[in-house]
C-alpha cells in the first residue's frame, strides 16, 4: 500500500470517510441536529448535502432521544445511520434507544436482527460548560454489545470512521472539540484503522503512559517536559476503548515497569482503572498513578476548567513521582491531585 | 382477518394462551393483556404480511395476533431454545420480523421511536409496508412519544401510532396520567389523522385501524389511533392488583370476546355449540403449544456468550 | 523599508492554517484596507487585510500550503525597485488588519 500522506483538518479527515462510505454504501446515511445544508457544527460534513441531498443528509430537530431511536430502527431495518450527537453529555438523553435497545438486539434476538449504528458525538472542555464539556465513554464502555472509538488525530478519525460505518453492530465514535483546530496527515490511500489496536504514539523505557483522544497531545507534551530530566515516557493512544487492545499495553507495560492512566473524564470508574486492571490480570500488578479530570463539574469558567482538567504540567509531575517509584513494590501510587 | 368468526377464533386463542401461561408456576412474570384482545386482533386485521408491528412490553396478544407460532411463543416466554429468540428475550422482548412482528421493547415509550426509524428505512428502502406502533397509556406521558409524533409528522413517515388505553398504568389511572382529553389529541396537535375507537369492539377497532391504515398506506403521513380497552388482570402476573374484586368483577362483565359471542351468537353466525367448540380449540392449541415449550430444553449455559457483538 | 507578512494569530487555539488564496502577486501595490490572502483555519476563513500601503514582493508559500501561526507568508516593501536582503528577512511586520468569517 502506498505511504503518501495529504495534510487535512480533522473536520475534512471525518468528512472523506463519511463520504467514502457513503458511496460505497447506499444504506449509509446522516441523521442529526445541523447535518444537512449547515454541514455540522464543526463543518464535519462540508459538501456531502451537495453530493447525498436532504435525505442522506437529514437534519432533526433538537431530539435526541428519537434521533437515536430512529437511526436504531433504521439500523435493524438494513440501514447503516450515522447520529450525530451534537455534545457527548446529550448522548444521556438517548441512552435508552443506544444501550437498552440497540446494544442488546443482536443478543436478544439470537442474531437474527443487529443495530449497525454509528454514534458520532464530540467530547470534552473548551470553555462550553458543566452540561457541555463531558467525557463518558467509561460509561459506554461497561455496556456489552457496544464499541467504543476516540481518535486523536485526522488520520485516526478517518480511519476509525470508515471502520465504524462497516461495522456490525453499534459503535460510539467519540472526537473532541479541542482536536478539530489541528490538521494532520491522513493516508492518500484508503485507510480503515481497525478496532481493538492501541497505538504507540512515543516509545519510552520508564513509564508507559496510557491515554486516548485529545489526552494523547497533552501526554507527548508531558513526555517531552521530563524528557530532558532523564524520564523516559512511552505513550500509548489507545483509539480503541471497547474492545481494549490488552496484547500492546500489556506489552508496554511489562517492558516499562510502571503505569501512568490518563483521561479527561473521572478517575471514579474510570478508563484507566478498566486499563489498569485488564493490564494487570494479564501481567501482575506494577506501580500505577492515575489523573483524570477533578471530582466536580466542569465549568465554562477559564479558571475553573482549566484547574479541573489534567494538563502537562500535571501529567509530569505524575511522571516524576511515578519515575521516582522502585519497580520492587506494586502499590498504587498515591497521586496528590494540584 | 375480515371474516368475525376467524377474529373470535384469535381472540380466543390469546386468551386460553395466556391462562395457560398464567397457570404455569414456573412462569417467572408475564405481561399479559387479558381484556385488549380485541386490540390485537383488530389492529392485525388491518394489516398484510408486508408491515411491521412493534409494540411495549405487553406483547402476547399482538405477536399472537401477528401469526407469531404459538409454540414458539410460548416456548419464548419460558426460556426455552426453541423459541422465537432462543428463549434469551423472554417477554418483553420478543420478536419475529418474518412474521411481521418487528418487537417488543419493554422500556415504556422505548419502542416508539425505534419504530419511526424501521418507518423510515422502509421508505428510503421504497417499501411499500407501513409500521405500527402499539404502546399504552402509560407511554403517553413519555418524551419519546413525543419526540417521534414530532419527526414522523415533520417527515410524513409511513408509521401508525395505536395507543392501548386499558386505563392503568401499573397503579396510575390515565386521568393522573395524562393531561389530555384523549390521548389521541396529541396526534392532533402534530396534525395527524386521529380517532377513538372502542377498544372492546372487535370488529368496530378492525374497521378504524383499516382506514387509520389506509391513510397512512396512500402516503397520507402519519395516523393516530386510541382504543379504549380493560386489563383484566393485573400489571403483572407478580403485581399486585390495585383494584377491588367488585371492581373486577365489573370489568370482566365488559370482557371483549364474551361481547364478541354474543354479537355473532345473536346475529346466527354462531351457535352455543360452535362456540364451545371454538373454546375447546383455542385450548387444545394452547396446550399443545405449552407441550411444545415443555419439550424444549433450555439454553445451554455456555450460550451465555454468545451474540453479544 | 522591508517588511514581513506572518501568520496572525486569528483564531484561538488554531496553530496551522492553510493558504487559501492570494489577492494578489510579486509586483502588486496593496493600499491599506486591501485584501492581501485569505487563510483557512478550522471552521474560518481569515481575510487578512493590509494596515499599510505597500508592495508584494516576495511570496513564501503558495495557495494550498499549510503553515504555522508566527510563520512568514510574503515580504513586501514601501517601493516596488527597494533592493530585497539577501537571505531576505525582515524585521519589521507589516501592519495587517483581519477578518474573520
Amino acid at each position: 500500500m502506498s505511504s503518501e500522506q495529504t495534510r487535512m483538518f480533522f473536520r475534512e479527515a471525518v468528512s472523506r470517510a463519511v463520504r467514502e462510505e457513503m458511496t460505497d454504501n447506499p444504506r449509509v446515511f446522516v441523521l442529526g441536529q445541523d447535518v444537512g445544508s449547515f454541514g455540522g457544527s464543526y463543518r464535519e460534513f462540508d459538501g456531502l448535502y451537495k453530493l447525498f441531498g436532504p435525505e442522506r443528509m437529514r437534519d432533526t430537530p433538537v431530539a435526541e432521544a428519537a434521533a437515536m431511536g430512529i437511526a436504531a430502527g433504521a439500523a435493524a431495518s438494513g440501514f447503516h445511520p450515522l447520529v450525530v450527537i451534537t455534545y457527548m453529555d446529550f448522548m444521556m438523553i438517548g441512552f435508552d434507544a443506544l444501550i437498552n435497545y440497540a446494544a442488546k438486539l443482536r443478543y436478544k434476538t439470537a442474531g437474527r436482527l443487529t443495530a449497525p449504528m454509528v454514534v458520532k458525538t464530540t467530547a470534552g472542555a473548551q470553555g462550553q460548560g458543566v452540561a457541555h464539556s463531558q467525557c463518558i465513554e467509561a460509561w459506554l464502555m461497561s455496556v456489552p454489545g457496544l464499541k467504543v472509538v476516540a481518535p486523536s488525530s485526522p488520520a485516526d478519525a478517518y480511519g476509525l470512521m470508515k471502520t465504524a460505518l462497516r461495522s456490525d453492530g453499534p459503535v460510539v465514535y467519540i472526537d473532541h472539540k479541542r482536536l478539530f483546530p489541528t490538521p494532520g496527515n491522513v493516508p492518500v490511500a484508503e485507510a480503515p484503522v481497525p478496532f481493538g489496536q492501541a497505538f504507540i504514539r512515543r516509545e519510552g523505557r520508564d513509564v508507559s503512559l496510557v491515554t486516548h483522544s485529545y489526552m494523547v497531545r497533552v501526554a507527548l507534551e508531558a513526555a517531552q517536559m521530563v524528557e530532558a530530566e532523564g524520564i523516559s515516557c512511552e505513550v500509548v493512544d489507545l483509539c480503541s476503548l471497547a474492545p481494549l487492545d490488552i496484547a500492546t499495553l500489556s506489552a508496554s507495560v511489562a517492558r516499562t515497569g510502571r503505569l501512568l492512566t490518563l483521561e479527561e473524564g473521572q478517575t471514579t470508574c474510570g478508563v484507566g482503572v478498566e486499563v489498569a486492571a485488564r493490564i494487570f490480570e494479564r501481567i501482575g500488578p506494577k506501580p500505577w498513578s492515575r489523573i483524570g479530570t477533578l471530582p466536580a463539574p466542569v465549568s465554562s469558567n477559564p479558571v475553573l476548567e482549566a484547574a479541573c482538567v489534567p494538563n502537562a504540567g500535571r501529567v509530569a509531575e505524575a511522571l516524576r513521582s511515578l519515575a521516582g517509584h522502585p519497580l520492587t513494590t506494586s502499590s498504587f501510587v498515591t497521586q496528590e491531585a494540584s | 382477518m375480515s371474516d368475525p368468526v376467524e377474529r373470535l377464533r384469535a381472540m380466543l386463542m390469546i386468551r386460553a394462551f395466556e391462562d395457560c401461561l398464567a397457570a404455569r408456576k414456573d412462569h417467572g412474570f408475564q405481561l399479559l393483556s387479558s381484556g385488549e384482545e380485541a386490540v390485537s386482533v383488530g389492529l392485525a386485521a388491518a394489516l398484510g404480511s408486508a408491515d411491521q408491528l412493534l409494540t411495549g412490553g405487553r406483547s402476547i396478544g399482538p405477536a399472537l395476533a401477528r401469526g407469531v407460532d404459538p409454540g414458539q411463543l410460548m416456548a419464548e416466554l419460558l426460556g426455552k431454545v426453541a423459541g422465537t429468540n432462543r428463549g434469551r428475550a423472554g417477554r418483553g422482548h420478543l420478536s419475529d420480523p418474518d412474521r411481521g412482528f418487528f418487537g417488543a421493547h419493554a422500556v415504556v415509550a422505548g419502542n416508539i421511536s425505534v419504530a419511526a426509524g424501521v418507518a423510515l428505512a422502509r421508505r428510503m428502502a421504497g417499501d411499500p409496508g407501513i409500521v405500527v406502533i402499539l404502546f399504552g397509556d402509560g407511554a403517553s406521558g413519555a418524551g419519546p412519544l413525543y419526540e417521534t409524533l414530532n419527526m414522523a409528522a415533520l417527515w410524513q413517515l409511513p408509521l401508525l401510532f395505536v395507543c392501548n388505553n386499558n386505563r392503568l398504568s401499573v397503579s396510575t389511572t390515565r386521568e393522573a396520567g395524562n393531561a389530555t382529553k384523549n390521548i389521541s389529541d396529541l396526534g392532533a396537535a402534530f396534525g395527524l389523522w386521529t380517532r377513538v375507537v372502542d377498544g372492546l369492539d372487535v370488529g368496530g377497532v378492525a374497521a378504524a385501524a383499516s382506514e387509520a391504515a389506509g391513510h397512512v398506506r396512500l402516503g397520507n403521513g402519519p395516523a393516530f389511533l386510541e382504543c379504549s380497552s380493560i386489563r383484566l388482570r393485573s400489571h403483572s402476573t407478580t403485581a399486585r392488583e390495585t383494584r377491588s374484586r367488585a371492581e373486577l368483577a365489573a370489568l370482566r362483565e365488559l370482557c371483549p370476546i364474551e361481547r364478541e359471542i354474543a354479537l355473532l351468537e345473536g346475529g346466527g353466525q354462531l351457535d352455543p355449540a360452535r362456540t364451545q367448540a371454538l373454546r375447546d380449540e383455542a385450548t387444545q392449541k394452547a396446550e399443545a403449544a405449552l407441550a411444545f415449550a415443555d419439550a424444549s430444553p433450555y439454553p445451554d449455559a455456555s450460550e451465555v456468550l454468545n451474540h453479544v457483538e | 523599508m522591508i517588511y514581513q507578512l506572518s501568520v496572525p494569530a486569528a483564531v484561538p487555539g488554531v496553530e496551522e492554517i492553510r493558504i487559501l488564496e492570494w489577492q494578489g502577486e510579486p509586483g502588486t501595490a496593496f493600499a491599506s484596507g486591501d485584501l492581501i490572502v485569505e487563510l483557512e483555519t478550522h471552521k474560518a476563513v481569515v481575510e487578512v487585510r493590509a494596515g499599510q500601503a505597500g508592495v508584494l514582493r516576495t511570496l513564501l508559500a503558495d495557495a494550498g500550503d499549510w503553515l504555522a501561526v508566527g510563520l512568514p507568508l510574503a515580504l513586501f516593501s514601501d517601493d516596488a525597485d527597494e533592493a530585497l536582503p539577501d537571505p531576505a528577512l525582515a524585521s519589521d511586520e507589516l501592519v495587517v488588519e483581519f477578518d474573520v468569517t
